[in-house]
């Protein structure tokens, strides 16, 4: 029994870190143009997600216009109608699991509706308020 | 000599055997293509365009439609090496993506399916209201009509229009 809590502690660790990582990673980065940086923060990572842009198709749009607010439910691609599976790593544990992929989508999904690339405080931030939530 | 017939008659078993696995569906296997490029939008077969059409979509991955697209370039290589296999100009084609892929000028290099001529021609008698509508919302939408899309099928028989029913020429 001992041996089994063991072994689920470190698989939950190993798992819950490739986002730790990042998030660490992605600090020690923001620390180099910013020496004060206090730590990412929810209520900016809210306001990244929700708030409208023209994005890359010349449609206004943020983020819930296809992931939704509520990360426990599936999305909608708005332009394919593709089902986007729930941001929530609690309801999707395939979500934030892989470097990658995490790496991957951020990149895409800055683009997608801020037209440029996230920088490290802005990806941390968001990252951080999609982890805060349920 | 028996040996020779032997090896002759093994060897045509798995080539008919293979040919006839191919036959059966032309669902895709390839789980990098489908994890990549299906979580956008369905795994498109890769028999409905031609190599310069793949090569084109991988080219300009950076703006597939109006989105950035781009993934593991190493990835990327492996992908853009599946579709260019498959092809409908790197293999004999059979069925509809067959007949589809056949209208395509050689002097067009499509990037999009629904601007195939025959693509255009087969569906122009479908009523806008059946495709704008909730349970399809566009054109690209192939399974929300053709119930053997994903197998790569597209034939006639299969076709269920959501509010409307079975679709006959």
């Amino acid at each position: 029994m001992k041996l089994i809590s063991l072994l689920l502690l470190t698989l939950s660790l190993s798992y819950a870190s490739v986002v730790t990582s990042y998030l660490e990673s992605l600090s020690i980065e923001v620390k180099k143009e910013e020496p004060n940086f206090k730590g990412f923060d929810k209520q900016r990572g809210e306001k990244i997600f929700t708030s409208k842009h023209i994005g890359n198709k010349g449609k206004e749009i943020s983020c819930v216009s296809c992931h939704t607010n509520n990360f426990t439910q599936n999305g909608e691609n708005i332009f394919t109608g593709k089902e986007i599976a729930p941001l929530s790593p609690k309801t999707n544990p395939k979500r934030l699991a892989k470097l990658k992929t995490i790496k991957k989508w951020l990149r895409r999904n800055f683009k997608d509706v801020y037209k440029r690339e996230g920088t490290a405080l802005e990806k941390g931030d968001v990252i951080t308020y999609i982890l805060s939530k349920d | 000599m028996n040996r020779i017939v032997f090896i002759l008659v093994a060897f045509s078993i798995i080539v008919f055997a293979s040919n006839y696995e191919g036959k059966k569906s032309n669902g895709i296997q390839n789980s990098l293509y489908l994890n990549e490029c299906s979580s956008c939008h369905m795994g498109f077969q890769a028999e409905f365009l031609p190599q310069r059409s793949w090569n084109k979509m991988m080219d300009t991955l950076d703006d597939h439609f109006g989105v950035d697209a781009t993934f593991d370039k190493s990835d990327e290589v492996k992908v853009r090496e599946y579709l260019l296999k498959n092809a409908s100009d790197a293999k004999r084609g059979y069925g509809e993506m067959k007949e589809f892929s056949s209208s395509i000028s050689r002097t067009s290099t499509p990037l999009a399916i629904t601007e195939i001529p025959k693509f255009k021609r087969e569906h122009r008698e479908v009523p806008k209201r059946l495709i704008v509508q909730k349970d399809v919302q566009r054109i690209s939408n192939c399974m929300a009509c053709h119930t053997d899309a994903k197998e790569g099928l597209y034939k006639e028989r299969n076709i269920l229009i959501p509010n409307f029913g079975r679709w006959d020429d």
